[in-house]
C-alpha cells in the first residue's frame, strides 16, 4: 500500500471526523441532524472543483476550522482505541502455545482435547511452507497492497495464515 | 448484663468473621471460597455488628480494649488497641451494610470475569483494612489499616491491568497516596519525640499545638481524601470496575483521611492556624471539584468529581471544629454516593459498557427501579430537606454561615452547593429524561434480583439515615439556635438556584445554537489545567535536578571546585600576581629592603 493519502481520502477523513465532533457538541439528535445537513451541505458546495491548488487550500482551511472547533472530550466509543473498554480484556487473551507448557499431568484431564490439537499442529506444519510459497509469489515487489490476506488458491491448500485467525483469543472472556 | 463485655465481643466476632473467608481455604482443601460465600460473610459481619450499635444506642456505652503490647524498646511501648466510641460503632455496621449491598451487586457485574473470586477476595482484603482502620486507637494500627487500603486500592484500580490507562491510574493513586503519607509520618515522628506514645488518648497539649505536626496530618487528609492539590487520582481511579469506584472511591476509603482528622482532633482544638488551612483547602476543594463536574460527559467522572466535592466539604467541616457533623456527613455521604455508583453501573452494564451521557437517554421507562433510585440519591446528595444528605449538608451549611470566619470559603461553599445542583440535574436530565439516544436493539432488563435489592437497600437507607443517626448522636457543640430567616434557608435558596439554572440551561442545549466554546467551559472541561502542568513540570524538574546531582555536581565539586583543579586555580591566581612583583627592577627590590626596615624601626618605638 502506497503510504501517501489521495485528496479524496482525505477530504472524507475530514468529513468524518467533523461529524463526529459536531455529534459530541449536539447532543439531541434533532438538533444533530439539523447541523450535520448544514455541514454536508458546506462539503457539497465545493464538490465539483476541479483545481487541485484551490482545492487543497479549501482543504488546509478546514482541517483548521476542525482544529479550532473540535471538542475537548468528543465521545469515543468504548471498544475504540482511546474508549473505555479498549484492551480491556486484553490479560486474558493468552496465546495458544501457553497450552504446549502445561504438566502431563494437567494434560491428563483433557485428553482428546490434546489428541486433536497435536493432529492441528501436525497440519499447521505441514501447510505452513505451502503458505508462504504463495504469499511470496502474490505479494508484489513493492510491497502488499491491501492488509487482506488472499485465499487459497490451490485444491488441498489451506489460506495463509490460517492458524493465526483459528487459535485468535476471544474477544470477551468467558 | 455485662455490657462492655457484649461490646467488645462482638465488635471482635464482627472482625474475625471477616477474616474467615482468607483463613478457612488456607486450613482445608475442600473449604472453597466463591462470591456468594464472601457476600454472605459479609451480611453476616453486618447482622452482627448491629449488636454493639444498638448497646451504644441504648446505654451510651463505650469501650477501650488493648492486648499485646509490643515492647520496642524500653520507653516506648506500641499496645495493639483499639476503641469503640461512637465514631467505630455508628460506622462499622454503615461500612459494612454498604459493603455487602456492593458485593451483592458485583457478583452480577462481575459474573462474566474469570477471576471474580480473586476480585471478591481483594475486596474483602480492603474492607478487613478500613475496619481496622477505623476501630485503631493507636497511630500505628491505623498507619497498618492505611497502607492497607492504599495498597488494595493499588490492586483493585488496576484490575483490568491489559489496559495502560488502568495501570496509570493505579500507580497515580499509590504516589499521590504516598505524599500524604509522608506528613502522616512526620507527624508520627513528631508524637513519638514529644509525647513517647502514639494512643491518641495520651495525646495531650495543655497550649498550643506546634502547627508542624498538623500541617503532616493535613497532608495526609489532602493525599488520602483527594483535597485540591493531590486530588487527580480520584477522578483517575474510575479505570477500576465500578463496585471497586462504589467501595472504594466513594464510601469508604477515600473518607479515611477525614477520618484520621476526626480522630485526632483534639490537637487541633486550640491551633486557630491549622483549622483556617483545613477551612480553606475544603472550600478550594469543593469549589474546584465542583467546577470540574460540570462539564464532564462520563457518568463516573460525574460521581467521582461529587465525591471529590462532597470530601472537600468534609474538610471545610472540620475547619470549622466540628468533627461529629463531619462525620455524620461521612455516614450519610457513603450510602446515596454507593447507590449513585451501583446504579451507574447497572446503566452501564445494560447499556453493554456504553459510559457516556450523551450516548444514554430516556433510561426511566426502560430502568424504572434504578433510575427511581438515581433520583432519590442525587436529590438526597443535593440536601432536599429530610432526605440523608439534608441531616448533615443543611447544618454544616448553617454552622458556616453563623460562624466568624473566612467569608470566602463561605462564598466559594455556597458556590460549590449550587454548582453540586448543577452537575446533578445535568445529569439525571441527560441520563433519564428526554429521547433515547442509545443505539437501537439493546436488551435491557432489571429482572436480577442481584440488582434490584442492593439498590432499593441503599435508597432505603439514603433516606432514613441521616434521621436514625442524628436522632441518637448526642452533639459535643452546641449547634447554632438562632439565625436569620434567610441565612437558614441559605442552602435551600442556592441549591434552588442551581436547579433552575440548570434546567434552564438544558432548555438552551435543545434550541438550534451551536455551542461556542468560552474561557470557563475550556477550564472546566480540561480539569483546570491542573494534570498536565503539574505531572509534567514537578516531574521534569525533579528527575533533571536528580540527574544534575549525580552527574554533574560531584564531578563539579570534587574536581572544579575543591580537587585538583580548584587548586591549581587558586594557585594560579596567587602566582599571577606574585610574578608581577618579580619585575627585576633593583628599584623595586631596593624599595622592599627600605619599606621593612622601616617598619622594623617602627615598631620598636
Amino acid at each position: 500500500m502506497a503510504a501517501y493519502l489521495t485528496h479524496q481520502q482525505k477530504v472524507l477523513r475530514l468529513y468524518k471526523k467533523s461529524l463526529r465532533h459536531l455529534e459530541s457538541w449536539c447532543i439531541h439528535r434533532d438538533k444533530y441532524r439539523y447541523f450535520a445537513c448544514l455541514l454536508r451541505d458546506r462539503f457539497d458546495k465545493n464538490k465539483d472543483v476541479k483545481d487541485m491548488v484551490k482545492a487543497t487550500e479549501l482543504l488546509k482551511a478546514g482541517e483548521q476550522e476542525f482544529w479550532a472547533n473540535q471538542h475537548p472530550q468528543p465521545y469515543i466509543f468504548a471498544d475504540s482505541p482511546g474508549g473505555i473498554a479498549y484492551e480491556r480484556y486484553e490479560m486474558y487473551k493468552i496465546p495458544e502455545w501457553c497450552l504446549d507448557f502445561w504438566h502431563p499431568s494437567e494434560k491428563a484431564m483433557y485428553p482428546d482435547y490434546f489428541a486433536k490439537r497435536e493432529q492441528w499442529k501436525k497440519l499447521q506444519r505441514e501447510s505452513w511452507e505451502r503458505e508462504i510459497k504463495q504469499l511470496q509469489e502474490e505479494t508484489p515487489a513493492d510491497g502488499p497492497r491491501t492488509e487482506a490476506l488472499p485465499p487459497a488458491r490451490k485444491e488441498g491448500h489451506l489460506p495463509p495464515m490460517w492458524w493465526q485467525h483459528v487459535t485468535r483469543p476471544r474477544e470477551q472472556p468467558m | 448484663m455485662d455490657l462492655p463485655l457484649v461490646l467488645n465481643t462482638s465488635m471482635l466476632l464482627t472482625l474475625t468473621i471477616l477474616l474467615t473467608p482468607i483463613i478457612f481455604p488456607l486450613l482445608s482443601n475442600s473449604l472453597k471460597n466463591t462470591p456468594d460465600i464472601i457476600t454472605n460473610t459479609v451480611k453476616t459481619s453486618f447482622l452482627i455488628s448491629l449488636i454493639p450499635m444498638t448497646i451504644f444506642m441504648h446505654s451510651g456505652t463505650e469501650s477501650l480494649t488493648s492486648f499485646w503490647e509490643w515492647k520496642f524498646i524500653t520507653n516506648f511501648k506500641i499496645p495493639i488497641s483499639l476503641k469503640m466510641d461512637m465514631y467505630s460503632l455508628t460506622f462499622f455496621p454503615i461500612a459494612l451494610f454498604v459493603s455487602w449491598s456492593i458485593l451483592q451487586f458485583a457478583t452480577w457485574y462481575m459474573a462474566s470475569d474469570p477471576y471474580i473470586t480473586k476480585f471478591f477476595t481483594y475486596l474483602l482484603f480492603f474492607l478487613v483494612a478500613m475496619l481496622i482502620l477505623i476501630i485503631a486507637n493507636n497511630l500505628f494500627i491505623l498507619f497498618i489499616g492505611w497502607e492497607g487500603v492504599g495498597i488494595m486500592s493499588f490492586l483493585l484500580i488496576s484490575w483490568w491491568h491489559g489496559r495502560a490507562e488502568a495501570n496509570t491510574a493505579a500507580l497515580q493513586a499509590v504516589l499521590y497516596n504516598r505524599i500524604g503519607d509522608i506528613g502522616l509520618i512526620l507527624c508520627m515522628a513528631w508524637l513519638a519525640s514529644t509525647m513517647n506514645t502514639w494512643e491518641i488518648q495520651q495525646i495531650v497539649t495543655p497550649q498550643q499545638t506546634p502547627t508542624l505536626p498538623l500541617l503532616g496530618l493535613i497532608l495526609a487528609a489532602t493525599g488520602k481524601s483527594a483535597q485540591f492539590g493531590l486530588h487527580p487520582w480520584l477522578p483517575a481511579a474510575m479505570e477500576g470496575p465500578t463496585p471497586v469506584s462504589a467501595l472504594l472511591h466513594s464510601s469508604t476509603m477515600v473518607v479515611a483521611g477525614i477520618f484520621l482528622l476526626i480522630r485526632t482532633h483534639p490537637l487541633f482544638n486550640n491551633n486557630q492556624t491549622a483549622l483556617t488551612l483545613c477551612l480553606c483547602l475544603g472550600a478550594l476543594s469543593t469549589l474546584f471539584a465542583a467546577t470540574c463536574a460540570l462539564t464532564q460527559n462520563d457518568i463516573k467522572k460525574i460521581i467521582a468529581f461529587s465525591t471529590s466535592s462532597q470530601l472537600g466539604l468534609m474538610m471545610v467541616t472540620i475547619g470549622l471544629n466540628l468533627p461529629q457533623l463531619a462525620f455524620l456527613h461521612i455516614s450519610t455521604h457513603a450510602f446515596f454516593k454507593a447507590m449513585l455508583f451501583l446504579c451507574s453501573g447497572s446503566i452501564i452494564h445494560n447499556l453493554n459498557g456504553e459510559q457516556d451521557i450523551r450516548k444514554m437517554g430516556g433510561l426511566q421507562k426502560m430502568l424504572p427501579t434504578t433510575t427511581s433510585c438515581l433520583t432519590i440519591g442525587n436529590l438526597a446528595l443535593m440536601g432536599t430537606p429530610f432526605l440523608a444528605g439534608f441531616y448533615s449538608k443543611d447544618q454544616i451549611i448553617e454552622c458556616l454561615n453563623t460562624s466568624y470566619l473566612n467569608t470566602w470559603a463561605l462564598l466559594l461553599t455556597l458556590l460549590a452547593t449550587s454548582f453540586t445542583a448543577v452537575y446533578t440535574i445535568r445529569m439525571t436530565v441527560l441520563v433519564q429524561t428526554g429521547f433515547v439516544r442509545i443505539p437501537p436493539l439493546t436488551p435491557m432488563n432489571e429482572n436480577n434480583p442481584a440488582v434490584t435489592s442492593p439498590i432499593t437497600r441503599l435508597a432505603l437507607g439514603s433516606i432514613m439515615a441521616g434521621f436514625i443517626i442524628t436522632s441518637f448522636m448526642i452533639p459535643m457543640k452546641t449547634p447554632p439556635t438562632t439565625m436569620p430567616t434567610y441565612i437558614k434557608a441559605m442552602a435551600m435558596l442556592v441549591t434552588v438556584l442551581g436547579i433552575i439554572m440548570a434546567l434552564e440551561i438544558s432548555k438552551m442545549t435543545q434550541t438550534m445554537i451551536l455551542t461556542k466554546q468560552g474561557r470557563f467551559s475550556n477550564f472546566s472541561t480540561s480539569l483546570g489545567y491542573f494534570n498536565p502542568l503539574v505531572h509534567r513540570i514537578s516531574t521534569t524538574n525533579l528527575l533533571s535536578g536528580g540527574q544534575n546531582i549525580a552527574s554533574h555536581l560531584i564531578d563539579l565539586s570534587w574536581y572544579k571546585k575543591l580537587g585538583p583543579e580548584g587548586l591549581a586555580s587558586l594557585q594560579l591566581a596567587a602566582t599571577k600576581t606574585s610574578t608581577t612583583l618579580h619585575s627585576g627592577l633593583i628599584k623595586a627590590y631596593l624599595g622592599c629592603f627600605a619599606l621593612s626596615i622601616l617598619i622594623a624601626l617602627m615598631s620598636t618605638y
